[in-house]
């Protein structure tokens, strides 16, 4: 834009001066009335109001979006850019606005996303990804109807542990150590020592790529391996691995079937992978090459790497598969156990299933207490499976032997009885829907 | 989620659009609701499309539409895909700044119909040296966020610390008509979420310190903010966004770190100067 030099556009730009002059006389009225009935804050800026304003529905215009026609019109009429050209009209300074929020949506008790049982501590470990802290109970915890939540034996919790958006975790039935992969903000993986409390550092920790969700860890070879949605890849990293240490080996590539990463196992006696994909796919470096796959679950060697073409892949209508979320092998029969979020199951195939098959086992119904199930941990011990629900802030503990619409054979709840979570994970944005006079908010 | 604009505390979401039929992943940075059309249009960086479902939809329904496949030339980066949408519900298109073969600072803004579905070529590219476009990062972040102010024409593109404004339709290597940027403005580096309410010409958007701040787009330049609401001052906790309703005259702002929205009552900025 530059500014005219002609005496027609002087004559507009005087013009426009004066409207700009009556515009901040104008404005310098409204603020003088704001500041008659409030106070100067320190600085420049200036204090509108501290009042509590109530909870009430405020008044409105009702008409807000409208006349877009007319307002296009007067701004034609009153263009300054136009007019001008790259000279600034500044505001002198900034009104500060200090009222405090209206309203605030939160979930004020813990959204459970992953679990560990360690059988040999006898403890259940539980990823709460609302207030980013791991809280720890006995393993034979189980709430009372009458009792709103039971207390966690330790809880490990608070800016020092660096958790954030936590996800996937193990316990090494050795040491104790918890392994908790934060995602998404934190890009890492914390190991804690064996029964850390409060706010406590981790005393390891490894950087991971963006979008972590499950780790696995085979004992055997000292190997964690760390799942990562997008792109969609499988990373095996040394057991102990600290820092920007690389990975050993990287299951990546077209051949490799992976799409939207989630779960990972590993199945050490038959020596299996097996890898949950929600099937959302494109390769970031090729522009509209994006594709909607069904959900699968691939099966690779123990020591695939590379551009590896899965050796089984479970996908089709009858598997139900529904943004499945971690996985736990039984080691004793191979078993794949699958917490299948929206399909509010758990889902059992064999090690050895391939394409469209129906699971052996489905725990579902009323009964089973299942809400958005996201974590699942095997206890070969005492025969048991651990699910976390995002859904109604539990963890429910079924018989291996348990099936269908089976009852829990206990529950630990963080909330009260029959309470829904809000299932907020990580709210980036958010749009208002006039119509209904809603908030959506993506997760 | 939808939650009622009156909800506080625990109070739980009214419906949940989720599951696999409906091809959205958890990665989403931007939505946008069209009254114009009673539709809620999302992008899908991890497919590099964009959804866009009825109103109201819940439970596992798929979209009515889908902007996908090579003509869309929609193209994300490992880190961050293509995470940033807008749309101006009044002239009916879709905004959505991409990633190209040109790599880091390369990236372009792409405009689509809003009926548009399937394999469909964009109806405008804005990008090249003359937009200062800077995005993506080396580390594939800071896609922009956009909006439109239907009344003066105009599209805001908020790139890395600053304002770009352009006319509405610019495409090719356009300079911007406008730019609001410098320390005055307390604008960040990051590049944050800006709406626009057409009535009187108010950008607001997330500044420095935790703060939400509105400008005047009759002020380009570096200028100080007209309002300022210290968001993390007050509540003690990072947010970003925001949306107006100016319906009600309310801001509302999310919080990511903390997983949290907030709803401020601030007619200073939906008021006419």
């Amino acid at each position: 834009m530059r500014i005219g030099r002609n005496s027609r556009r002087r004559a507009i730009l005087a013009g426009v001066v004066v409207i700009a002059t009556g515009t901040f006389c104008w404005t310098a009225v409204q603020r003088l009335q704001w500041e008659t009935t409030s106070e100067l804050s320190a600085g420049s800026a200036r204090l509108v109001s501290v009042e509590q304003l109530p909870d009430s529905e405020f008044c409105a215009s009702g008409e807000a979006t409208s006349a877009i026609a007319t307002l296009s019109r007067e701004f034609q009429d009153n263009n300054l850019f136009t007019a001008l050209g790259e000279t600034a009209v500044h505001a002198e300074d900034t009104v500060e606005v200090t009222r405090p929020p209206v309203r605030m949506i939160r979930d004020t008790y813990p959204i459970y996303s992953s679990i560990a049982v360690d059988p040999i501590r006898d403890e259940v470990v539980l990823q709460d990804t609302n207030q980013f802290g791991i809280k720890v109970f006995n393993r034979l915890d189980n709430t009372p109807p009458n009792v709103d939540a039971t207390k966690p034996k330790r809880v490990i919790e608070g800016p020092d542990t660096k958790n954030e958006y936590n996800n996937g975790l193990y316990i090494d039935p050795k040491n104790g150590e918890t392994y908790n992969l934060a995602m998404d903000t934190a890009d890492a993986i914390f190991t804690f020592r064996a029964g850390a409390e409060g706010n406590t550092e981790p005393m390891r920790i490894l950087n991971i790529p963006h979008r972590g969700f499950q780790i696995a860890v085979d004992e055997e070879k000292q190997e964690v391996y760390s799942t990562n949605q997008y792109p969609p890849r499988l990373l095996v990293f040394r057991k102990g691995a600290s820092g920007n240490e690389k990975p050993l080996r990287v299951i990546e590539g077209t051949h490799t079937g992976l799409a939207d990463v989630h779960g990972v196992a590993v199945d050490v006696q038959r020596k299996l992978i097996f890898v949950g994909n929600w099937g959302n796919y494109s390769n970031y470096k090729v522009a509209g090459s994006g594709k909607f796959l069904p959900p699968s679950i691939t099966v690779y060697p123990l020591d695939a790497n590379g551009d590896a073409a899965p050796l089984r892949t479970i996908q089709g209508p009858k598997t139900t598969l529904d943004w499945m979320g971690a996985f736990s092998l039984d080691p004793e029969t191979g078993n794949l156990w699958v917490a299948n979020d929206v399909g509010n199951s758990v889902l059992v195939f064999r090690g050895t299933d391939n394409g469209d098959v129906a699971p052996i086992k489905v725990l579902k119904g009323d009964k089973t207490g299942l809400d958005h199930p996201a974590g699942i941990s095997i206890d070969t011990k005492n025969k048991e499976v651990w699910v976390s629900n995002m859904g109604n802030s539990s963890a429910t503990c079924y018989s291996l032997t348990a099936n269908g619409n089976a009852t829990p054979a206990r529950k630990i709840r963080s909330a009260p009885l029959g309470w829904k979570s809000l299932k907020f994970g990580k709210p980036q944005v958010v749009a208002y829907d006039s119509k209904r006079e809603e908030y959506l908010v993506p997760n | 989620m939808a939650y009622a604009r009156l909800a506080k505390e625990n109070m739980v979401p009214v419906r949940i659009l989720e599951g696999q039929k409906t091809q959205i992943s958890r990665t989403m940075h931007s939505m946008e609701y069209d009254p114009v059309h009673d539709e809620l249009v999302v992008n899908s960086p991890l497919t590099q499309s964009i959804l866009t479902f009825k109103g109201g939809s819940g439970g596992e329904e798929p979209p009515v539409r889908v902007i996908s496949g090579p003509k869309t030339q929609i193209q994300g980066t490992d880190y961050d895909g293509n995470d940033k949408m807008a749309m101006d519900t009044v002239n009916g298109e879709i905004y959505i700044g991409v990633a190209t073969s040109g790599g880091p600072g390369k990236g372009v803004v792409l405009v689509f119909d809003r009926t548009a579905n399937g394999d469909v070529a964009p109806k405008r590219i804005l990008g090249g040296p003359n937009t200062k476009f800077a995005f993506p990062t080396p580390k594939g972040q800071g896609f922009p966020h956009m909006a439109v102010d239907p009344v003066r024409d105009l599209l805001i593109v908020s790139s890395r610390g600053a304002l770009l404004i352009f006319d509405r339709t610019a495409s090719g290597d356009a300079t911007p008509k406008a730019v609001i940027a410098g320390p005055k403005t307390l604008l960040g580096g990051g590049g944050g979420l800006v709406k626009v309410n057409p009535e009187n010409g108010m950008v607001v958007s997330s500044c420095a310190q935790g703060s939400i701040c509105a400008w005047n787009i009759n002020e380009p330049g570096d200028v100080a903010p007209r309002f300022k609401i210290p968001v993390e001052k007050i509540t003690g906790i990072n947010f970003s966004g925001p949306t107006l309703n100016p319906m009600y005259k309310e801001v509302i702002v999310t919080s990511s770190s903390r997983n949290r929205i907030a709803t401020f009552y601030w007619p200073e900025i939906f008021d006419k100067p």
